[in-house]
């Protein structure tokens, strides 16, 4: 109980005492906090309690409908403000679906958490991986052209942040829930207009238009629960079966969507990636488009065997394959890995749909593996743009010349999201291996595991596409200049790095029946082998065969671009599945 | 036994390589090399001056030659079918990796099209995997190899199969990732010496690589996957001296419309 | 070391080059790397890769366009190595001898170990001509071989040889006179 609440106060703690205190000390309260709230999650992790439920006292109650009516409110001014008609209606859509919700709602008390394996682990995900990204922060906003508290300010964001999303996972009340979820919409609305100019404005108002349709589904279901089963409560509310339950959870299931970026509103993420590089981790990567998969994995048990489990498993798979294509006609690298975010949530959710306790496990392993890779990987972009000043994959071409830090943590990222040994391919494999298992008795599921292969084959181009650009280099005769990187930089990134392989070595031991030795071959070799390295001096070094030409190298780079008229179906097609989400609701 | 056929996996490839190069030649209607060519190329090549663009270059280069053995190992010691396609994908995006670590026109095209190459035939080895997962129940090799054959189950699935040989052995029609003519070897065009050696027998042992898949299409028993095996080899070197050379595109429609919706087919029915 | 000098003869790897010939003795040569004269049986490949190769077929006077794209290929070919300069204007310039924008041969510019004369020479004189330099290259050892013009040195940068500007290039405004 106190550990909770600790978790929930401290970052919050924090972010006060960041705002009103000096920048010197920024750097050790700020690390101190993470530390704190890291081993507490740890600690939940560790010595897991079993699931428990905490009820707050009615007062609270009245607080959050005072939050949430001001909330609305104040997304309604930002649509006035900006002349954005569709922020404004979708607003105010979501204030008079509040109120019907108030009207219809008994005595139950809206504030109450309960604490499970998933909130577990998913805190555990945001406390470690945010905390190291909030590190990272520091030394990114460091020579950013602002006033000293904006960047404080700054800091604070993401730590109130930190805090929304340890309670967001823990919530167990539905208009609780709808509350943190419209406080993370926020949150990515201030930070993505957080450089407030011209573009990051309009990007951050149609994050905010299309995550409000997330809001109105919310209060939809949220309204049919209260009216049809008369709670308020995710574990009573699942402990009820038939009627519309199912149709609550497909609303509820299309909020995910929205959150997950899934397409059509793949829109959002990427104009996301406006933000200041810390952002793009934390938010829209690492943390909080991972509610997506975790409502989906909430409702999990019920949505196992049904029609609209079915229909939501093969709209995730599609978006995978989809958005690994549509990545590969993008140019610029955060795109590039905002796309293939939004494709991995696609799977995720594909996985978690299913329902099976084998893919409900696998989701979970690979939104942990996902979470600490594409942490490194947007780290890693963020030193690019911010010491190098490269944004786009053309600029990148010859990195590893004057950046060979950099370019080993971006290629390592890579690695670790497609190659054995490490755990996101760890987790396709056994991805692969369950839905294998299931197709004998719901063949439907070949749609899956072709969508699991063709998206991953897809990706593993897409990334390795970019690793083009990086890697050429003329010669190695001069000594090149050794990249210095920041302490708050570098030290991140190995964070990361080492958490990687650690978690890979726990996943291999724990929850795979493949011998060590898998793992450990390639291991070694690729430890072994680049030894070598220092015995290659006394060969000659010599040019490149150009047929004898002396024509100057240039590496082109090879783009995927779709036809406009096949963009045009494929929103049509997920525009009619994401609506059939909703149908599949109410038929089955 | 399987540690002594690992061991010795490059000279079994090397034989597999030379014989090919002799029956290649045979049905040119010429005498061709003899059937220890391979080694004598091998030999004389540890003797070159040898010379490099850079290290990081050949590091790559000798790391794709021993990940992939380990690969045809873990074929031999029966491990995980899926665990063994994707440590093969691994030495692959090295040898990717090494292509475009050079500032070199034709490795750079080469390993642009070994990569388009891998978009193409990684989905049918995956589905032939899942294929005999599904008749013998698990991926394990040594399991899929006590079942009796499953030729007659997965038909479509052993021609898909078939369809993709010639790409990852470098034959026509789908050799457009070697394409000596074109762009002189690909990947390989920068190695000399000592180092074009790993790179020569990487080539001997994906034969083995991709022919274990013809031999698991034999069951328990190996008289049927040899024979299996035999018959696919002088197919694809007839195949491989009958056609011209098609373009990356056109493969991959052909892979994809081809290969993977008949695996797809086959599964399905399979499943059903 | 003695043991591998012996599978130099056994397989040999050619690179041929057209150093501006008029193409017959290229067919010739091309005649005999195809069936009916089959020089794979002695284990050739004709890899057109300077850096794989053994034998550098040329064939050509040497025109002043294709003089660096000779010296360059030369310097790229890895030791042990032999030169086979076929066809008369590859050896002596041939009929286009004395011509003001024709080299008279390529020993102009690199060593020649084996001359195989003719206009064009015969599939079987090539043969002869490649038998030769077998002998020639089992003798030979690594030692860096020098070309005589557009050498541009041999570099030590630290500890690494660099060989990158062996192949000196001929600047577009200076007159063709330069020599090395």
């Amino acid at each position: 109980m106190e550990l909770i609440a600790l978790l929930i106060l401290l970052p919050l703690i924090a972010a006060l005492f960041i705002l009103f205190s000096h920048s010197n000390i920024l750097q050790y309260l700020v690390t101190s906090t993470v530390f704190l709230v890291s081993s507490l999650s740890i600690h939940l992790f560790a010595f897991p309690i079993p699931s428990i439920t905490f009820v707050f006292s009615s007062s609270l109650e009245t607080i959050l409908v005072i939050f949430d009516v001001l909330l609305l409110l104040f997304f309604m001014y930002q649509g006035h403000l900006f002349r954005h008609r569709l922020v404004f209606g979708l607003a105010l859509l979501q204030l008079l679906l509040y109120l019907l919700v108030e009207a219809n709602l008994g005595s139950g008390d809206g504030f109450s958490l309960l604490m499970d394996r998933l909130s577990v682990m998913m805190s555990l995900i945001i406390n470690v991986v945010g905390g190291i990204i909030v590190i990272y922060a520091i030394a990114y906003m460091k020579d950013e052209m602002i006033s000293p508290f904006k960047k404080r300010l700054f800091i604070a964001y993401l730590l109130i942040f930190l805090s929304v999303m340890n309670m967001i996972v823990m919530a167990n009340s539905l208009l609780l829930f709808f509350f943190l979820f419209e406080m993370t919409t926020l949150a990515s609305y201030l930070l993505i207009a957080f450089r407030n100019d011209e573009l990051s404005r309009t990007n951050a108002l149609r994050a905010l238009w299309m995550n409000q349709i997330g809001g109105v589904v919310i209060l939809m279901g949220t309204l049919l629960a209260v009216t049809q089963f008369d709670t308020v409560y995710f574990d009573v509310l699942m402990s009820h079966s038939g009627g519309y339950l199912l149709f609550a959870i497909a609303l509820f299931s299309m909020a995910a969507l929205v959150k997950g970026a899934a397409m059509p509103f793949d829109g959002w993420l990427l104009g996301a990636m406006v933000a200041p590089t810390p952002v793009s981790a934390m938010l829209h990567s690492a943390t909080m488009v991972k509610i997506a998969p975790f409502m989906i994995l909430k409702f999990a048990p019920v949505l196992a065997g049904t029609l609209l489990g079915g229909v939501i498993s093969i709209s995730g798979i599609l978006v995978f394959v989809a958005a690994a294509y549509t990545a590969l006609s993008k140019e610029v690298f955060k795109e590039i890995l905002g796309y293939s975010t939004i494709a991995l949530l696609g799977l995720i959710m594909s996985l978690a749909a299913i329902g099976t306790e084998d893919s409900i496990q696998l989701a979970m392993v690979l939104i942990v593996f996902h979470a600490l890779s594409k942490a490194l990987l947007f780290l890693a972009a963020g030193v690019l743009e911010k010491v190098h000043h490269v944004k786009s994959i053309e600029a990148m071409k010859g990195l590893v010349q004057y950046a060979p830090k950099s370019v080993f943590f971006i290629i390592f990222g890579f690695m670790t999201l497609t190659l054995p040994p490490f755990g996101l391919f760890m987790g396709k494999l056994f991805a692969l291996q369950a839905v294998s298992e299931n197709l004998m008795h719901s063949p439907w599921q070949i749609i899956v595991l072709l969508g699991i292969i063709i998206g991953g084959v897809l990706l593993t181009l897409l990334y390795f596409k970019v690793v083009s650009a990086l890697l050429s280099k003329e010669s190695d005769l001069q000594v090149a200049q050794s990249e210095t990187l920041l302490l708050g930089f570098s030290i991140p990134l190995l964070l990361l790095s080492v958490l990687i392989i650690l978690a890979s070595l726990w996943l291999f031991k724990t929850h795979s029946a493949l011998p060590m030795s898998y793992l450990l071959v390639p291991l070694l070799l690729l430890l072994v082998i680049p030894l070598s390295y220092r015995m290659l001096e006394g060969f000659d070094r010599t040019t490149e065969y150009h047929c004898g030409e002396k024509e100057t190298f240039d590496s082109a780079l090879f783009y995927f671009d779709m036809s406009a008229s096949l963009v045009r179906a494929m929103y049509w097609v997920f525009g009619l599945l994401f609506v059939g989400i909703a149908l599949a609701g109410v038929l089955s | 036994m399987s540690a002594l056929m690992t061991l010795l996996a490059p000279i079994l490839g090397g034989f597999v390589y030379g014989f090919e190069r002799v029956l290649r030649a045979r049905m040119q209607r010429r005498q061709g090399p003899p059937m220890l060519q391979p080694f004598y190329d091998m030999f004389k090549l540890m003797e070159k001056r040898t010379i490099i663009i850079h290290a990081l270059h050949v590091v790559l280069g000798v790391l794709h030659f021993f990940l992939l053995w380990v690969t045809v190992g873990a074929i031999f010691f029966g491990w995980n079918l899926l665990y063994v396609i994707f440590l093969h994908l691994f030495s692959l995006i090295v040898l990717v990796m090494a292509g475009y670590s050079v500032r070199s026109v034709y490795s750079h095209l080469g390993a642009n099209r070994e990569l388009l190459a891998m978009v193409a035939y990684e989905p049918v080895l995956l589905l032939v995997a899942v294929g005999f997962f599904l008749q013998s129940g698990s991926f394990e090799i040594t399991a899929i190899l006590q079942d009796s054959s499953h030729l007659m189950q997965m038909p479509l699935l052993f021609i898909a199969l078939l369809m993709i040989i010639p790409i990852k052995v470098k034959k026509s029609p789908f050799d457009v990732v070697e394409a000596h003519q074109e762009i002189v070897g690909g990947v390989e065009v920068e190695y000399s010496g000592i180092f074009y050696e790993f790179l020569y027998m990487a080539r001997f042992l994906e034969y083995l690589f991709i022919y274990s898949f013809v031999f698991l299409f034999g069951g328990d028993s190996s008289i049927l996957g040899g024979f299996l095996v035999l018959i696919v080899f002088f197919l694809i070197n007839l195949v491989d001296n009958a056609t011209a050379r098609v373009r990356t595109a056109d493969m991959m429609k052909i892979v994809y419309f081809g290969a993977i919706s008949i695996s797809v087919i086959n599964l399905v029915w399979m499943v059903i | 070391m003695s043991f591998f000098k012996r599978f130099r003869k056994k397989s040999p790897w050619i690179l041929h080059y057209n150093a501006g010939s008029c193409n017959g003795c290229d067919i010739e040569i091309l005649a005999t790397l195809a069936p009916k004269y089959d020089l794979e049986r002695f284990g050739v490949i004709n890899t057109g890769n300077p850096k794989q190769s053994d034998i550098f077929l040329v064939t050509g006077p040497v025109t002043y366009r294709s003089r660096e794209r000779l010296v360059k290929l030369y310097t790229q070919m890895p030791e042990p190595k032999v030169v086979i300069a076929v066809g008369s204007c590859t050896t002596t310039g041939g009929v286009f001898r004395g011509m003001y924008n024709v080299e008279d041969g390529i020993d102009q510019y690199i060593p020649v170990d084996v001359y195989v004369p003719g206009c064009a020479s015969s599939p079987q004189l090539i043969i002869d001509g490649v038998v030769k330099a077998l002998e020639i290259l089992e003798n030979k050892n690594q030692e860096i071989e020098k070309p005589f013009k557009l050498f541009g040195g041999i570099r030590q940068v630290g500890t690494k040889t660099s060989r990158r500007d062996m192949a000196k290039k001929v600047e577009p405004n200076r007159s063709d006179d330069d020599q090395s």
